[in-house]
């Protein structure tokens, strides 16, 4: 074999932050912020269920929907979402459920995570490793990312009610948060 | 709501190409070392750097040649860049340079005088609108498609005539694929790791490069139209692929833009999709037909008006849950139809293909993804 050396045809970010980010903390008495999108009625039904559990604890909760990401529409959604992470102190990003909104999510999650905002993305099993994968390339390899099965969005809105709720201790754990003082105290 | 139009970002001017190094030396004047690249020993027989690329997750499963040294530098000899010069920042924040593209080109098979088709093929499909962030990660199937403009057609050459969009020998395939390969290596677009494309496409192995047929469109080329380009010019579309629209009946300019746009608007395309809020479309006529178009409609204007009133769907005839969907975006108008794009001006138009005529194609969207036209540079 005739061998001799060659160049690499490959290149990647030259940076990472493998840090999680801040704990969500208690979240009594905080702003936090869903960012939900226009393709998974599952995952308005379940933002919206762990709204009210957030409300009842005595958080504040806000939405953001993502819409057209390219032209003036897209410039809009940009500014409008670096303002709405200003009046946040939690980030919540879905849904991850599909190819391309994976990647929208995820480079949502990093601009919450890189604004120094505990932030938490979600994700559906099937789209678990890509959304890894991707929080990778974006340079925030230890994003956190909760994990809801699949499929999701093909179920009954009562099924999905009921995922929603077996999750929501898990997707607490994952922000690294807890609902009120005196849990975290007990 | 209501209807949200295309408006490009205010970003379009593609930013000045950036060098990492400065030019107070050049390439044959100082001690630095223009190839910044990593080395790697590897067999240089093509079967050897082949299976070579493969384990290293470089390649596309067809032979490739080595990226040896003085094949970069050979390739490079013949253009007038310096391989340090950033072409465009690519998914990731990952800088796409001269020399990364180059060693991809050579991998590929591309000849030396695409270079500057190329680095306008990738400013292209780097731009904002043209969402190659989406492109790389999404389910469906979508590549950029590419038409040139210019005298580049023939001096490379590109093909516009019989089997324009593949199989016609020549360097197009090549280039195509050369871009594919920096999709793959420095975009990051990796089925089932960085991308999670259902089905893929034949398209992702060596894309679409095709010309325009600018001597036989009733109209002014593609690039001119878009972005008032006179010359060599790119524009980039990404694609879900090639839909073919056979009609061996219509005599009329308008009959013939009805069968297109008919054929093109299905329920299933992205146009129509209850996720995308707007779509573009991209329609390429043969020079038959487009001789006939053009004696009726010799403003492409009426073309695309025409093919737009056709390219839609009876809102009624569609299911019920997708109808909301549409409802909810404010796209079922006062006439009770959903149209494929915002405004006629969306119904892109080139003239390619073989004199036998008879046949169209269609080209959907992907997403919000926005066609991108791009000038190509002269070689000094």
């Amino acid at each position: 074999m005739t061998t001799g050396f060659v160049l690499d045809p490959t290149a990647c970010r030259a940076t990472d932050n493998a840090s999680p980010g801040p704990d969500a903390g208690v979240l009594a008495g905080k702003r936090i912020g869903f960012r939900v999108d226009r393709m998974w009625r599952a995952w308005d039904w379940i933002s919206e269920q762990w709204a009210d559990t957030f409300r009842a604890a005595g958080a504040e909760v806000s939405f953001w929907r993502s819409a057209g990401r390219s032209g003036t529409e897209g410039e809009q959604c940009e500014a409008e979402y670096a303002a709405f992470l200003k009046t946040i102190d939690v980030a919540v990003v879905g849904l991850a459920n599909c190819g391309s909104c994976t990647g929208w999510t995820i480079r949502d999650a990093i601009t919450a995570a890189n604004a120094g905002l505990p932030t938490v993305a979600v994700a559906t099993r099937n789209f678990e490793v890509f959304a890894h994968e991707m929080a990778r390339r974006g340079g925030r390899s230890g994003l956190r990312v909760h994990v809801l099965p699949y499929p999701l969005n093909e179920q009954l809105r009562e099924d999905v009610l009921a995922i929603g709720e077996a999750h929501f201790s898990g997707m607490l754990g994952t922000m690294g948060a807890r609902l009120a003082a005196k849990e975290l105290a007990a | 709501m209501t209807i949200e139009l295309i408006r490009p970002g205010r970003h379009q001017e593609t930013a000045e190409a950036r060098p990492l190094v400065g030019r107070d030396c050049g390439p044959e004047g100082c001690e630095i070392d223009w190839l910044a690249s990593e080395r790697h020993e590897a067999g240089l027989d093509i079967e050897d750097f082949t299976a070579f690329a493969a384990a290293q997750g470089w390649g596309d499963g067809l032979p490739l040649v080595p990226p040896t040294e003085s094949r970069v530098r050979r390739f490079l000899a013949e253009n007038d860049r310096y391989p340090d010069e950033v072409v465009a920042t690519l998914p990731g924040e990952i800088d796409c340079t001269i020399e990364k593209l180059v060693i991809n080109a050579v991998m590929a098979g591309a000849p030396p005088h695409s270079l500057e088709l190329l680095v306008a093929m990738v400013a292209a499909v780097a731009d904002p609108d043209f969402e190659l962030y989406g492109v790389n990660a999404t389910t469906a199937p979508v590549y950029p498609a590419f038409v040139v403009n210019g005298p580049i057609r023939d001096e490379l050459p590109v093909p516009y005539g019989y089997g324009c969009l593949g199989g016609v020998p020549g360097p197009a395939a090549a280039v195509g694929r050369a871009l594919r390969l920096v999709m793959r290596n420095i975009a990051g677009q990796v089925a089932g790791v960085s991308s999670q494309t259902t089905f893929g496409s034949p398209g992702r192995v060596a894309g679409i490069v095709t010309g325009e047929w600018e001597e036989k469109s009733p109209w002014a080329p593609l690039a001119e139209r878009r972005a008032g380009i006179c010359g060599n010019a790119v524009t980039a579309f990404g694609t879900m692929g090639t839909q073919n629209v056979l009609d061996t009946t219509s005599h009329s300019a308008r009959d013939f833009l009805e069968m297109v746009g008919k054929s093109a608007a299905y329920v299933g395309c992205n146009a129509f999709s209850g996720a995308v809020p707007f779509a573009e479309m991209l329609v390429a006529l043969n020079p038959i037909c487009a001789e006939i178009v053009g004696r009726e409609m010799a403003d492409i204007a009426d073309v695309q008006e025409c093919l737009w009133r056709f390219a839609s769907v009876d809102a009624g005839e569609l299911n019920l849950h997708h109808r909301a969907q549409l409802e909810a975006q404010g796209r079922v108008r006062g006439d009770g139809r959903v149209y494929a794009t915002p405004e006629p001006k969306d119904m892109l138009v080139f003239v390619a293909g073989g004199l036998g005529g008879l046949h169209a194609t269609c080209f959907h969207s992907f997403g919000t993804s926005l066609t991108q036209t791009r000038a190509i540079a002269q070689v000094a």
